[in-house]
């Protein structure tokens, strides 16, 4: 299969994974290891350094990126404005020494909603200051149409709002940007709850998933990993391969010519 | 003078202002050991601005670290 092209950085894994909400740092780093998953995201909060849990967080992931020749993709989650969001980004990239960022401006608390004009905002003002944007947005077509002619070569609309696990809410809209943006990596960030979720999205042709819940809340975590790995190939193995126009009616797939005796008149 | 670091309140006498540099050792043990960065007043700082960038009554520090994120 062909590779994830990130900014043109190419990733075997179409799968980029998210560090949050697991059991334990150990089951983490095996579920992301797990997950065959090249692309890690994580955060900056406010912390005492004299603090030891975040520096073993970190170290953590260290361990993982080295081991699958990965990269971090620092996120802005908390902010709700375009300045926020631009200074957030810049201690990103001073603290893990990438370019890459993956721009989220809240816009409503309750489900967690991009707010799209501080996300142009500030996705303008990072791509001007060098920075290579991954917004995460809503499946609103002409947002990733603007966001795409900013200069924004991953765009990542949401499949439903962060952690509810509702899957696609709204399949058109996301088949829709696939068909009206050809060129752009279109990467479904949010809102997946299971496997046959990130299926489907491969299956439209988009180039990868980006969940964190999904595998972290599981019962087993390792394993769903492994399954969320595994559906994306079949998702997207599918979508290669060319699938089948529907159809409004039946068609015998068994021959009809010389049917036994029972057709007889 | 008052400042605050990561929303603490920091009281610095008659200092008229201190560098970021001084303003953090007030808040870390060891702070060359660590991975931070820095916004006064909601502005990056850079590591190389820590000494010329200075801190004045009534200035924010937020000092942020890693953490997991989704």
């Amino acid at each position: 299969m062909m590779s994830l092209n990130i900014y043109g950085q190419q990733l075997d894994s179409r799968l980029l994974i998210g560090s949050a909400l697991y059991p334990s740092p150990q089951v983490m780093k095996q579920a992301i290891l797990a997950s065959g998953s090249q692309v890690v995201t994580l955060s900056l909060k406010r912390q005492n350094p004299a603090e030891q849990a975040g520096q073993q967080i970190w170290r953590y992931l260290q361990e993982i990126v080295t081991e699958v020749n990965g990269h971090l993709l620092p996120n802005t989650a908390g902010c709700k404005t375009a300045k926020e969001t631009v200074t957030l980004a810049k201690m990103s990239r001073e603290i893990f020494q990438t370019d890459w960022i993956k721009l989220e401006v809240i816009g409503d608390d309750y489900n967690l909603q991009p707010d799209p004009i501080e996300l142009l905002n500030a996705a303008e003002q990072l791509i001007n200051d060098g920075f290579k944007v991954l917004p995460y947005c809503t499946d609103d077509l002409v947002l990733c149409q603007r966001l795409y002619d900013l200069g924004c070569q991953v765009i990542m609309p949401w499949a439903s709002p962060i952690g509810t696990g509702k899957g696609l809410m709204n399949p058109y809209n996301l088949e829709t940007i696939r068909l009206r943006l050809p060129d752009a990596t279109l990467i479904l960030d949010a809102g997946i709850g299971k496997p046959s979720d990130a299926c489907l999205a491969m299956e439209m042709g988009y180039d990868g998933v980006l969940l964190n819940s999904a595998v972290a809340l599981a019962d087993n975590p390792v394993l769903m990993a492994k399954a969320f790995g595994q559906a994306l190939q079949a998702g997207e193995q599918g979508y290669v391969a060319g699938i089948m126009p529907q159809r409004q009616t039946a068609h015998p797939s068994t021959p009809t010519l010389d049917t036994p005796f029972w057709h007889q008149p | 003078m008052n400042i605050h670091i990561n929303g603490k309140a920091y009281s610095l006498g008659h200092e008229v202002h201190i560098s970021v540099s001084s303003a953090l050792t007030l808040h870390f043990i060891e702070p060359q050991q660590s991975t931070f960065a820095v916004a006064l007043n909601g502005d990056f700082v850079g590591k190389a601005d820590y000494d010329t960038t200075l801190v004045k009554n009534g200035d924010s520090l937020d000092v942020l670290l890693p953490i997991q994120g989704g």
